[in-house]
């Protein structure tokens, strides 16, 4: 018997859209039989046009490698919050279509996350910035330089004091060297930095962590597997303890506190939802119990349960144990976790030598927005440059960054968009994308990479470095000629062929830092002392998807269901169900947040003055209106919100999209207040989500295995129950796929993959809203309520290419039929749209242009299209065809040299995006693949087995590692 | 109640006839009539679409030079891939760059008007635009290169090159026309050193040759009407 759903969540009653199940008015029978037939009738016209006309045109002088091959990869990198993300770029006929990961960059392996796959499509963004602005004019960098010549003899003669140069922290060091002259050329010149994203850093020191080793691993407030420099490692790293190999299985086990659901906290065996206050309370016992104190009585019981499990972990397990204190917790805690770390004999933890890869210690840097704005009320500053941030948006609201601005005469800015920032500057000036420029980055571990262009600017675009440069020096140097000098000496004898070398392997050999142990302080701080709130806290975070704001206009990445809720083109007010249901709130009530004007920061304790900023009454502190959403795993003291939304100046996609948190913000404390008020306005708001019914009803949808007997608790194996159709033989290649739920993190960066590779439309909130979103891959998340397992469950489901297809079956007109070697064959040119074949799928994998979704003729996006796949038209049925067009590329590669398609020659777009290599394709009648082999292990399933369609993909069930039977609930707390 | 005089019909008193009996004998043919002209419109519209007018059979289109295959394949004897340079590593067979033209005439008729485009563009650096002349839907992915190595030649689907004045297309390129190969390719498959022969023609015992060079560069037919072999 499936037990009861203890929360009406789980399922809902909006599965299918209003007025789906009656019959259009006005339609009647009569009529629609005469539609019918005149389809049929004019059916076959469609087939009757003539070989189509075109031009050839070819080059007056051919290229170095004259198209020798359909698609080349260049190595580059990836700016991801300044570190490096390596990648390799394919580029079509001069065109970058698609970014992959390079396997040999230690922050990639090889794979890549959903930002880095929507990367290429930001370079066509038809909202950037297509030419220097004076005054919102269009204007030219001729124009600009001649201005900048006059300035810079001006700020020669007072050695540059009233200059502010603002910029992101940065890893490039070109763009540190292209700084650090203009700081030499002017001295009295001041550089001030601004992200509103996290520092990785604390005074200089930068932790890594060996995930691989580590058998405890304690999370606080640290999505460590997503949101991080190094997440790919350490997703990779991780995963490798969750792998099901011969029926055994080496696992971790992961204790997780934080406030707000995230996708490390998802893998979590034992999670506790706490608000930051209570976190300390958490970790303050936590700390008793490792001292052999007793803790506090003031818990709840399954809070005790799990504490005295993690002590006896930590202390059992030592030193292959570590405690990680994320980017947004209060030094104390991260003191806390590094004492620890130190005392457990800290095995899994290394510091990087000093200095910071990043520049936001830099010692030459006169510090962060703060003091930037400091600096411009004292009147010192009378010529702003903004290179490539956005701080009319993203700073916090108690700097009252635009009037501080207002206060300098000239105000320059290079970036990407005419933002927020630009706005309100005089001048704007166009910043190159990654993949038209010259450049350089680091890894999180120091290793360098040189950023190598695959397209020239679209729109006479300049990098930092170039345009830093020229403010230094007003000589114009290219971005090529500032990154070899940047490197001139460190290649040895032989710079030349250093050169060469480092833009093929995409890393700069020599220059890791090294590791050291790391220094902790000797005592860990009590925690009891600022855990005393009460009330309702606030946390912030940055969106799963757009970050801070800088991929709103990426479309995308906006229809990229989010990691921690499946919502899609929306921010909201994440809040528990038993405070949801205390403030009788449901999903998509307009909620007003607001802090008390005397409200404290959890961290300082400072009291923050009133500010006017987003409040709609100034003797009230500030306030936030946004849509909640009733989350499974929030803490019950703790709403959170997400910022990057509510944006004015994004683009035509990301302009008026969700709300803008940022007013909450503080800069003292950026991530959590204290104080909060939630009040329900009466307002509702559409908030759109892909999935809306989390339970499985009892069935084993997504089957859970326990490590320490992965094949004696994950149920039956697939068996192939009888067929009255003739058995068919598959003799060359017989495709198949397996996803290991253990490893599967919920990353979905396969389905970001897949929309790049299979040029996917995007549909917009409306159209998701009805249900005809197009991701071919989507990943679907469970709420278990079974005692003993996850309570969340991730499952990727791309189509099961199944041998015994429904949809197959129904299609009139042989649409989709089954290939030779078991595909399920979709054949755009052929479907007239009946849709009967998605009306028979029961994996619901099918999609269909029910719109024409393409791009105008004349839109940058279409130059990203992989030209080896149809984009579709309206009216025409789509699905995951295992990349079908990769398989035909690895045939044809293969049949030339006159061999067979060997294991790992075809990779499918998610598979080669999966961090945590979940995801395993390959020939199962080749009994050497790797594929055959995971699909030997105890804990295989097919899902809905018993319909007996014997579907190609299957999956590895979700491994999990209990300290406690029955006590991993999420929502405990 | 009817009148008991009217129960029985008699001469008199039936209506005059609305049809004569021959009007029957006309619907009939008629409708014949009528369903062999729908066949009949059929047919032809049948046979129209596979016409060699309506797939531009030959036909040559105006082109930016006059630029003759027969004097430079078949007379010269040129290889194919002299200017079709990526045949053997591309999908796209390549279209020479006015350089490659100019290897040649940068020394020979250089003066000619007919040379004058060629040299213009070269001077202009303005890329010649050519008129397609063989051409494929969109939704057909087509790659030269595993063609050319499993035993496919150039004359084979773009006709007798060597012997066009002016470029024409050679076949039909259609489906049909496509799959009649894909289901059975022996006859059609030549050795490899003769792939780019200009006038190849299949030698008498064809039959035999043609399935030992299927076995002998690994020509399976299971997968080759599979549709996401030339369709995704």
């Amino acid at each position: 018997m499936p037990p009861p759903f203890p929360h009406p969540l789980l399922r809902r009653d909006d599965e299918f859209a209003p007025g789906s199940e009656s019959w259009p008015e006005g339609m009647s029978r009569r009529r629609f039989l005469e539609l019918m037939a005149a389809s049929l009738a004019l059916a076959g016209l469609g087939a009757c046009n003539r070989p189509p006309d075109g031009t050839i045109v070819p080059y007056v002088v051919p290229p170095d490698r004259e198209m020798l091959e359909d698609a080349l990869y260049y190595a580059t990198a990836m700016p991801w919050d300044g570190y490096a993300r390596g990648v390799l770029a394919r580029s079509h006929s001069g065109r970058p279509t698609k970014l992959e990961g390079n396997a040999v960059h230690p922050d990639s392996l090889g794979a890549t996350d959903a930002l880095t796959q929507a990367a290429v499509l930001a370079l066509y963004d038809p909202d950037r910035s297509r030419a220097p602005r004076r005054g919102g004019q269009v204007a030219s960098w001729a124009r600009f330089e001649d201005e900048w010549l006059g300035v810079h003899r001006d700020l020669l003669s007072r050695h540059g004091r009233g200059l502010a140069l603002l910029t992101e922290p940065t890893t490039s060091p070109t763009e540190l060297r292209c700084i650090h002259a203009l700081l030499d050329r002017l001295p009295a010149a001041r550089w001030f930095q601004h992200t509103a994203l996290a520092r990785f850093d604390r005074d200089g020191r930068q932790d890594d962590y060996d995930f691989g080793r580590a058998d405890v691993v304690l999370a606080v407030e640290a999505d460590f597997l997503f949101d991080h420099p190094s997440s790919l490692r350490y997703a990779r790293a991780f995963a490798s303890r969750r792998r099901v190999e011969g029926g055994r299985v080496n696992a971790n086990r992961l204790y997780v506190i934080e406030a707000s659901p995230s996708v490390t906290g998802s893998m979590a065996d034992h999670r506790l939802a706490a608000s930051p206050a209570h976190a300390r309370r958490l970790l303050a016992a936590l700390g008793d119990l490792l001292d052999g104190n007793k803790p506090s009585p003031a818990l709840a019981h399954e809070e005790r349960r799990v504490l005295a499990a993690l002590a006896r972990d930590l202390q059992g397990k030592a030193p292959n144990v570590v405690c990680v204190a994320g980017e947004s917790c209060d030094d104390a805690v991260r003191d806390w976790c590094a004492a620890r770390n130190a005392r457990l004999g800290a095995a899994c933890v290394t510091h990087h030598a000093l200095p910071a890869i990043r520049s936001d210690a830099d010692p030459r840097s006169a510090g962060d927005l703060g003091a930037a704005v400091q600096a411009m009320q004292a009147g010192g500053i009378d010529t702003l440059v903004v290179v490539g941030a956005n701080p009319a948006y993203t700073a916090p609201a108690d700097l009252e960054f635009a009037r501080a601005m207002a206060r300098v005469a000239r105000r320059i800015h290079l970036g990407s968009h005419v933002d927020e920032t630009a706005a309100l500057c005089p001048w704007h000036l166009p910043e190159a994308h990654f993949l038209e420029a010259w450049s350089d980055l680091r890894a999180y571990d120091g290793t360098a990479s040189i950023v190598q262009p695959l397209i020239a600017p679209l729109y006479g675009s300049r990098t930092a470095a170039e345009f830093i440069g020229f403010l230094a020096a007003p000589a114009g140097r290219n971005g090529y000629d500032l990154v070899r000098e940047t490197w001139q000496h460190h290649g040895g004898a032989d710079f030349e062929a250093a050169w060469v070398r480092w833009l093929n392997t995409g890393v700069v050999d020599g220059t890791t830092a090294s590791r050291s142990k790391p220094t902790a302080p000797a005592k860990a701080p009590d925690l009891r002392a600022g855990a005393s709130s009460s009330g309702v806290m606030l946390t912030i975070r940055p969106d799963p998807t757009v970050r801070d704001g800088r991929w709103a206009n990426n479309a995308w990445l906006q229809e990229l269901p989010k990691q921690n809720s499946q919502l899609v083109w929306d921010n909201a007010v994440f809040v528990s169900p038993t405070l949801a249901a205390t403030l009788q709130i449901e999903n998509g009530d307009v909620v007003q947040l607001s802090v008390a004007a005397n409200g404290r920061s959890p961290i300082s304790g400072r009291t923050e003055p009133a500010r006017s900023a987003g409040s709609t009454n100034p003797n009230e502190g500030p306030t936030v209106e946004g849509p909640a959403w009733i989350a499974l795993g929030q803490a019950d003291d703790c709403v959170t919100v997400s910022l990057g939304y509510g944006r004015t100046a994004a683009g035509r996609v990301g302009n008026a999209v969700g709300f803008d948190a940022y007013p909450l913000r503080q800069s003292a404390s950026p991530w959590a207040r204290e104080g909060v008020t939630v009040r329900k306005l009466g307002r509702r708001h559409a908030l759109v989500s892909t999935q809306t019914h989390f339970a499985m009803e009892g069935r084993d949808i997504v089957r859970v295995a326990l490590a320490s007997d992965p094949a004696g608790t994950a149920g039956r194996p697939p068996e192939t129950p009888p067929s009255l159709y003739p058995p068919v033989e598959y003799p060359e290649y017989r495709w198949g796929m397996l996803i290991d739920l253990g490893a599967c993190i919920g990353c979905k960066a396969c389905v970001a993959a897949c929309q790049a590779e299979n040029n996917i439309p995007v549909v917009g909130k409306e159209q998701v809203g009805l249900g005809r979103e197009m991701h071919w891959i989507r990943v679907d998340r469970y709420h278990s309520t079974k005692p003993g397992e996850p309570p969340v469950l991730h499952q990727p489901v791309p189509c099961m290419q199944c041998e015994n297809a429904p949809c197959e079956l129904v299609c009139p007109v042989a649409a989709t039929v089954h290939s030779s070697e078991g595909l399920n064959d979709m054949v755009y040119n052929r479907c007239v749209g009946t849709r009967y074949c998605s009306n028979n799928c029961p994996y619901k994998v099918r999609r269909f242009n029910f719109l024409d979704f393409r791009a105008p003729a004349d839109s940058p996006v279409n130059l990203q299209k992989n030209p080896e796949v149809t984009v579709r038209a309206r009216g025409v049925m789509e699905k995951c065809t295992y990349c079908v067009q990769r398989i035909n590329a690895g045939r044809i590669t293969a049949e030339k040299a006159n061999r067979r398609i060997r294991d790992g020659d075809v990779r499918t777009a998610c598979q080669q995006a999966c961090p945590t290599e979940a995801i395993v394709f390959g020939d199962l009648n080749d009994p050497a693949a790797r594929v055959v082999a995971r699909k030997a292990e105890p804990t295989h399933y097919a899902l809905l087995e018993e319909l007996n369609t014997r579907p190609r993909t299957t999956y590895l069930a979700r491994t999990t590692n209990p300290a406690l039977a029955g006590a991993n609930r999420g929502d405990a707390a | 109640m009817a009148e008991p005089g009217q129960d029985k019909p008699s001469p008199q008193n039936l209506p005059p006839l609305l049809f004569q009996p021959r009007a029957t004998s006309l619907l009939r043919g008629l409708l014949a009539a009528g369903a062999l002209s729908v066949a009949g419109a059929g047919a032809v519209a049948l046979a129209y679409y596979h016409s060699s007018y309506w797939n531009g059979l030959g036909l040559r289109r105006e082109q930016p030079v006059l630029f003759s295959h027969r004097h430079h394949a078949g007379e010269l004897g040129i290889d194919c891939r002299y200017c079709h340079a990526t045949v053997e590593t591309s999908a796209f067979a390549g279209l020479p760059s006015t350089n490659t033209c100019l290897t040649c005439h940068s020394q020979i008729f250089t003066t000619t008007s007919m040379l004058r485009p060629v040299v213009d563009s070269a001077v202009r650096d303005q890329p010649l635009v050519w008129r397609r002349v063989n051409a494929l839907p969109d939704h057909v992915y087509f790659n030269h290169s595993i063609h050319v190595a499993k035993g496919v030649g150039c004359t084979t689907c773009h006709g007798d090159v060597g012997a066009m004045p002016l470029t024409a297309k050679g076949e039909t390129l259609t489906m049909r026309w496509c799959l009649d190969c894909h289901r059975n390719p022996a006859p059609r498959l030549r050795p490899p050193n003769e792939i780019f022969a200009a006038t190849w023609r299949p030698p008498a015992d064809q039959a035999a040759r043609g399935a030992a060079l299927a076995r002998q560069l690994n020509v399976h037919t299971s997968q080759l009407t599979s549709c996401s072999t030339c369709h995704h």
